[in-house]
C-alpha cells in the first residue's frame, strides 16, 4: 500500500513538473499566430487546435531567478516558459522574453503564422500549409521545410532556405534578402511565374524558365535579373537578393 | 499560351474565335489556376449581361398603324404619269451610277456608326472591368496577409496610365508597411510610372525614411537614372550615417557625379 502511495506520488510530482515547463493555450478564434523572438525560434506542427511551448532543460533550472519572474523588454511574463501570449483581436502575440534561450513551439498544421527574429537568432519552420510570414531583421537565417506557402520570407544577412512539398496558387510568394543566399526547392511539376533577381550575387537553377522578355524579340540587356514561367505559369513567385546568390531547384 | 496571352483571349473564348487546340489549352488553364478563374468568371458576368441586354421589338399595333398611314398617304397622292425619257444612254448610265454610289455610301455610314456604337459599348465594358480592379487593388492593400498585399500591388500591372488613387495608395504602402516585402514590391510597382512627378515625390520621400538597404540601393538606382536633383540632399544623408552599409556608400558615390 505505502508503495503504492509512493508511486503515486511519484507520478505526480513528475506530471507537475512537466505541466510547469510546457505551456499550451487553445487556439479557437484566432486567425493569425505572430511570434517574435531574439534567439532561436523553432515552430512545428501536431493535431491539436492549441499553441503548445516546449520549455527547455536551462528554463527548468534556473536556480537564481526562483521565486523571481523575468521581466523582459515585450511584457512580463504571463506564462510559465519565460513567454508572453496575449489574444489582441483575431491575432495570438507570443513573445520570447529570454533573449539567449532557443524555444519550440507546436501549432495546427493549417495555422497562419508570422514569424520574426529580432537579433541573432535563426527560424526553423517545419510542415504548415499554409500562409507563413517569416523575417529575420538581424543576424539569423531561416530553414523552412515541407511548406506550401504562400510565403513572405525576408533576412538582412542570413541565409533563406525553403523547400517547398507544394505551391499555393492563391497568393504571391516572395522571399528578399539583403546579403543572404536564397536557395528553395520547387516540385519539378510546379506551375509560376518567376521573377529572380541579385545585384551582386549569381543565379542559378536547374528549371526550364521561359523567358517572358523573349517574347517581343527584345534580348535580356541585364544580368541581375530574370523573369519567366516554368511549367506554363501561375502565381508569381519572386526571389531576389542584392548580395547573396540565389539557387532554385527541382525536387 | 501564356497567361497574359490567354487573359486577352478570354473574349475571343466567348465568342468562339479560338482554335480547337486553343480552346483546350484554355480550358486547361481555367481548371488549375484558380485567379485565372476569377477572371474568367467577371468576364463571363459582364458577356452575359451584353448578351441579355434585349432588343427593342416594335409592337404590332405600331406596324398597323404605319400600314394604316401608308396607304392613307398614297390615296391622297396624285397620279403622275410618266413621261417618256428623252435622256441619252450616257446619262442614264450615270444615274445608275450615282445610285450605286449612293448606295455604298448609305452602307459605309451605316457601318461605321455601327462600330462607333458597339466600340463605345466596349469601352464602357473595360471601364466597368478596370473600376472593379482598382476596387479590388485597394482593398487587397488593406489586407492583414503580406501576400496579399503583395498581391494588390501586382495587380497595378493591369494598369496602363494608374490614377492618383492608385498611385497615392501604393506610395502609402512603399512607405510605411511593415513588411519589407511588401515595401519592395511597392516601390518596384511604382518604378514603372516614375515619369510621373507624385511618384517621384514618394521616391524621394522613401529614401529618407527607408532603413532596408535592399530597397534603399534600388531607390538610389533609379533615382539616380531619373537625374533628380532633390535626391542629392537625402543621398548625402546616407553617406553620412554611420550605419549606412558599405554597398550603399560605393552606389552613391557611382551615381552622384550623375545627377550634380
Amino acid at each position: 500500500m505505502k508503495r503504492t502511495i509512493t508511486t503515486v506520488l511519484l507520478l505526480l510530482t513528475i506530471g507537475l513538473c512537466k505541466a510547469q515547463t510546457d505551456y499550451s493555450k487553445s487556439l479557437s478564434g484566432v486567425e493569425w499566430v505572430k511570434i517574435t523572438s531574439k534567439s532561436n525560434v523553432t515552430v512545428m506542427v501536431h493535431d491539436k487546435n492549441e499553441i503548445l511551448i516546449k520549455g527547455t532543460q536551462k528554463a527548468r533550472s534556473s536556480e537564481k531567478a526562483k521565486g523571481l519572474r523575468l521581466v523582459g523588454v515585450g511584457g512580463t511574463v504571463n506564462t510559465n516558459v519565460g513567454f508572453n501570449v496575449v489574444q489582441e483581436g483575431n491575432d495570438l502575440i507570443v513573445t520570447n522574453l529570454r533573449k539567449n534561450e532557443s524555444a519550440k513551439i507546436y501549432l495546427p498544421k493549417n495555422q497562419k503564422i508570422a514569424v520574426t527574429s529580432t537579433w541573432n537568432g535563426g527560424i526553423s519552420i517545419d510542415g504548415f500549409n499554409n500562409e507563413v510570414e517569416a523575417t529575420c531583421e538581424l543576424n539569423g537565417g531561416m530553414m523552412l521545410n515541407n511548406i506550401s506557402g504562400p510565403l513572405t520570407a525576408n533576412t538582412l544577412n542570413g541565409q533563406i532556405d525553403v523547400i517547398f512539398d507544394n505551391i499555393s496558387q492563391g497568393s504571391p510568394t516572395s522571399l528578399n534578402s539583403t546579403n543572404g543566399a536564397i536557395d528553395v526547392s520547387l516540385p519539378g511539376n510546379t506551375g509560376a511565374d518567376i521573377s529572380m533577381s541579385s545585384w551582386n550575387g549569381d543565379m542559378y537553377s536547374n528549371f526550364d524558365i521561359k523567358s517572358s522578355s523573349g517574347d517581343n524579340g527584345l534580348r535580356k540587356v541585364s544580368s541581375r535579373k530574370t523573369n519567366g514561367t516554368i511549367n506554363g505559369g501561375g502565381v508569381s513567385i519572386s526571389l531576389k537578393s542584392t548580395n547573396g546568390n540565389i539557387y532554385l531547384r527541382k525536387n | 499560351m501564356e497567361k497574359r496571352e490567354l487573359e486577352n483571349r478570354i473574349s475571343d473564348y466567348f465568342d468562339g474565335l479560338l482554335s480547337p487546340a486553343e480552346v483546350a489549352a484554355f480550358e486547361k488553364r481555367l481548371s488549375t489556376d484558380n485567379d485565372f478563374r476569377t477572371e474568367v468568371d467577371e468576364f463571363k458576368v459582364l458577356f452575359e449581361a451584353i448578351k441579355q441586354e434585349k432588343k427593342e421589338i416594335p409592337s404590332k399595333q405600331l406596324a398597323k398603324n404605319f400600314e394604316k398611314m401608308l396607304q392613307q398617304e398614297k390615296s391622297n397622292q396624285v397620279k403622275v404619269v410618266a413621261l417618256a425619257s428623252k435622256d441619252n444612254g450616257r446619262f442614264q448610265y450615270l444615274k445608275i451610277a450615282a445610285s450605286i454610289a449612293l448606295l455604298i455610301g448609305v452602307f459605309l455610314v451605316g457601318r461605321y456608326s455601327a462600330q462607333r456604337a458597339s466600340n463605345h459599348s466596349l469601352m464602357a465594358a473595360q471601364q466597368e472591368v478596370l473600376e472593379y480592379k482598382e476596387a479590388t487593388l485597394i482593398s487587397l492593400l488593406g489586407n492583414e496577409s503580406a501576400s496579399k498585399r503583395i498581391q494588390g500591388v501586382q495587380l497595378v500591372e493591369e494598369f496602363d496610365r494608374p490614377d492618383e488613387d492608385i498611385v497615392g495608395a501604393l506610395g502609402e504602402k512603399m512607405l510605411s508597411d511593415e513588411n519589407t516585402n511588401v515595401r519592395l514590391s511597392a516601390m518596384e510597382a511604382l518604378s514603372k510610372f516614375s515619369y510621373s512627378d507624385q511618384v517621384k515625390v514618394f521616391f524621394i520621400q522613401a529614401l529618407e525614411t527607408e532603413e532596408n538597404p535592399s530597397i534603399q540601393v534600388a531607390l538610389i538606382e533609379i533615382l539616380g537614372q531619373l537625374q533628380e536633383k532633390k535626391a542629392v540632399g537625402p543621398m548625402k544623408k546616407l553617406l553620412e550615417k554611420e550605419d549606412t552599409q558599405p554597398f550603399i556608400k560605393k552606389e552613391i558615390n557611382n551615381v552622384l557625379p550623375k545627377i550634380i
